[in-house]
């Protein structure tokens, strides 16, 4: 599955580079191994059962706020509309972005959560697939749109932008998803983004509990983790059906009480 | 199709080489040549301004800083600076005191040449439950996994892991298992889900003078002789193995498919290799000895290159860095032996395997007196045959300290630049 979605992941970001970036001739005189983040092969590819659901805990790492967002189809909406209590998995990337370390991978284990999703109604109904893209400025509703017709989610996945820089930086920092603008030497932008990539998963109650990066992000294992998270009881029931997205901006979670205090691990 | 060879080109870069090899495989790495050599450093009494400090060494041979200090950043006070390493986006260097468990958490990515202080956690031993002596830096997407020494009731071996998220928030603490209570080093292999760790001695024991301790036969009893097997994923121990002799620094292998670990034991000296089986469960075993270990030569860090070829292994007593061909990890074979200083402690590796760095101190209490006590940061250049020394500070002489750590910086990483070739 991962490979056709590849495939056309490549293809979008071919027929993106080729209308942004304004130099591709300097990008192809350019060391390879500068362009992306490097990371040590013998990580990848998991080769491990994840452990059953439920015969773990995650911790809470960090609460987020409220942040607005537009959709792909150009409304404005913001994270807390869309996740409406439920469990969410949020992934920030660029539509041109060509590290296969990177968002491509992001999007190809989304997209096989999303086809798990699709197979689970329930589960599909407790859970919300957050694609959010950091480049505003190429990445418009319309382009996020071409993106959805092209993973064609079936279950709640949903494709997002920001208005710009001003409602992008706060989102980013909140989450503590650092990305660069990888430019020349001579300070012109090459049309690429240096990032870690980061898939956070969040509660019911907006906390992150798990973040997810280079040769820990699987499918099954963040199927697992949000059944896992599903059987903690809810501070809100589930939400009864899809509700159109609000532009009222929720408040933002209390701080997690396992924060400071005793974990459910700590003997 | 211009674009299309372009996207070509850069999906291959995605596996090129970096710098140091025993990072946490969370962590992007640095390409080409280091800039900066950044040393976590003791404070030394009557020594500069007695304080621990980062230190900063250029390390460009095409800088007119190569070799010299940079820079450094006091923290006020001797806490026994001991470990540090990155966060996942090498944005911010964490690293502790294992005296007084202070964590101190530094900006790098704003200025790699000068490092600053921007963050001190001075509530470790309240966040965590009461766990002591802060060890192995390891860096998780988003936290800060430290493994630690001891604990706060008994100064004793039983002790922790705690997480921290990068902002410095605590988030958990999983004490070591039930006769596996020692702790040390802490290195995850994801592709596995398998999380190694490794055992030494509590506060009691590493805060004091060496010579009153190997003379205490009591004391000399409370070491650790386990190494523990964890699902990473959901933080619990499956196998407590048996490693006897203090398992120190773990360095899980690089390359795909090769599913094992070496450590060294400081007490016994050997290197065992830790080997997934079959059946998924691992198994410890020597694999060869270090020295004569009648000798007692302490062997301490230990770097294994990129390509799982070279384990280098420092032994602190005499000072001597001993290469091993580890091509057939089950039968290391030595290829080169050559004395660094009159003590020798932490060694780093470029990832492509063509620089190494040594530094002198294991623990303030410790290290060699007198003549002996040399304290430095020495570069050599490795052919696959010898060390040729590049350069060396005398961090004595420069009045910074004991050097402990080493761990690499570039600017052009940092200034998230890239560069047309001609």
């Amino acid at each position: 599955m991962i490979r056709p979605t590849l495939a056309a992941v490549v293809a979008v970001a071919a027929r993106a580079l080729a209308a942004d970036v304004s130099s591709p001739e300097r990008l192809r005189r350019v060391d390879p191994a500068a362009l992306g983040y490097t990371y040590a092969v013998g990580t990848f590819a998991p080769e491990y059962a994840p452990p059953a659901v439920g015969s773990y805990t995650l911790p809470v790492i960090q609460g987020v706020r409220d942040h607005p967002l537009v959709d792909a189809d150009g409304r404005p909406t913001t994270l807390f509309a869309l996740k409406h209590g439920r469990i969410a998995v949020v992934a920030f990337v660029y539509t041109t972005c060509v590290e296969v370390t990177g968002c491509p991978l992001g999007n190809a284990v989304l997209k096989r959560v999303d086809d798990k999703l699709a197979a689970d109604r329930d589960l599909a109904r407790r859970t919300r697939l957050i694609t959010v893209s950091f480049d505003p400025e190429r990445d418009t509703p319309a382009r996020m749109a071409e993106v959805r017709a092209l993973y064609r989610p079936s279950a709640s996945w949903r494709f997002l932008t920001t208005r710009g820089d001003a409602d992008l930086r706060p989102l980013l920092e909140d989450f503590g998803q650092p990305v660069a603008k990888l430019r020349f030497a001579d300070g012109r932008w090459s049309g690429l983004f240096r990032h870690v990539l980061k898939v956070f998963l969040l509660d019911r109650e907006n906390r992150v509990r798990n973040i997810y990066s280079v040769g820990f992000l699987g499918p099954e294992l963040v199927l697992n983790d949000i059944r896992t998270l599903l059987r903690e009881a809810p501070a809100n029931p589930p939400p009864p059906a899809d509700r159109p997205a609000s532009r009222t901006m929720a408040a933002s979670a209390p701080p997690p009480a396992g924060a400071r205090g005793p974990s459910p691990r700590r003997r | 199709m211009r674009t299309f060879v372009l996207i070509a080109v850069l999906l291959a870069a995605a596996f090129a080489r970096g710098d140091e090899t025993c990072l946490s495989p969370y962590m992007p790495k640095i390409t080409g040549q280091e800039d900066y050599v950044y040393v976590w450093t003791l404070g030394v009494d009557g020594v500069g301004d007695g304080s621990d400090k980062l230190v900063t060494v250029g390390a460009n041979p095409k800088a007119p800083n190569y070799g010299k200090v940079v820079s450094t950043v006091s923290v006020g006070g001797r806490h026994e600076a001991h470990h540090g390493d990155f966060t996942d986006d090498r944005r911010f260097f964490w690293a502790g005191g294992l005296d007084d468990s202070v964590l101190y958490v530094f900006e790098v990515a704003a200025d790699p040449a000068h490092p600053k202080l921007v963050r001190t956690i001075d509530s470790f031993v309240r966040d965590t439950g009461g766990v002591v002596g802060p060890h192995t830096f390891f860096a998780l997407p988003g936290r800060m996994l430290v493994s630690a020494l001891s604990n706060e009731r008994d100064q004793g071996g039983r002790t922790a892991m705690a997480t921290y998220n990068n902002d410095g928030k605590f988030v958990e603490t999983v004490w070591m298992p039930d006769k596996a209570e020692y702790g040390y080093d802490v290195r995850v292999q994801p592709r596995l889900n398998r999380m190694l760790t490794s055992s030494f001695t509590g506060r009691q024991n590493y805060m004091r003078d060496f010579g009153a301790l190997v003379a205490d036969a009591e004391a000399m009893k409370h070491f650790g002789n386990t190494m523990v097997v964890w699902d990473f994923h959901a933080r619990k121990p499956v196998q407590t193995l048996e490693v006897p002799g203090a398992p120190l620094e773990i360095r899980w292998a690089l390359q795909p498919r090769h599913n094992y670990a070496f450590t060294t034991t400081a007490l016994t000296s050997k290197i065992w290799l830790i080997t997934q089986q079959d059946d998924g469960s691992f198994r410890a075993a020597p694999v060869a000895d270090i020295g004569d270990p009648k000798k007692t030569p302490l062997p301490v860090d230990i770097s294994l290159s990129a390509d799982d070829r070279f384990l280098f292994v420092d032994t602190f007593m005499d000072g001597t860095c001993r290469v091993y061909d580890v091509s057939d990890p089950h039968r290391p074979k030595v290829v080169h032996q050559q004395k660094i200083g009159a003590q020798l402690n932490m060694v780093s590796e470029t990832w492509d395997g063509e620089r190494v760095y040594f530094t002198s101190s294991l623990l303030a209490n410790w290290d060699k007196k007198g003549k002996d006590n040399e304290q430095f940061l020495k570069a050599y250049r490795w052919d696959g045959k010898r060390l040729a020394p590049l350069f060396q500070v005398d961090f004595l002489a420069a009045g910074l300290g004991r050097p402990h750590i080493m761990r690499f910086g570039q600017e052009r990483f940092y200034k998230n630049q890239i560069f047309e070739g001609s």
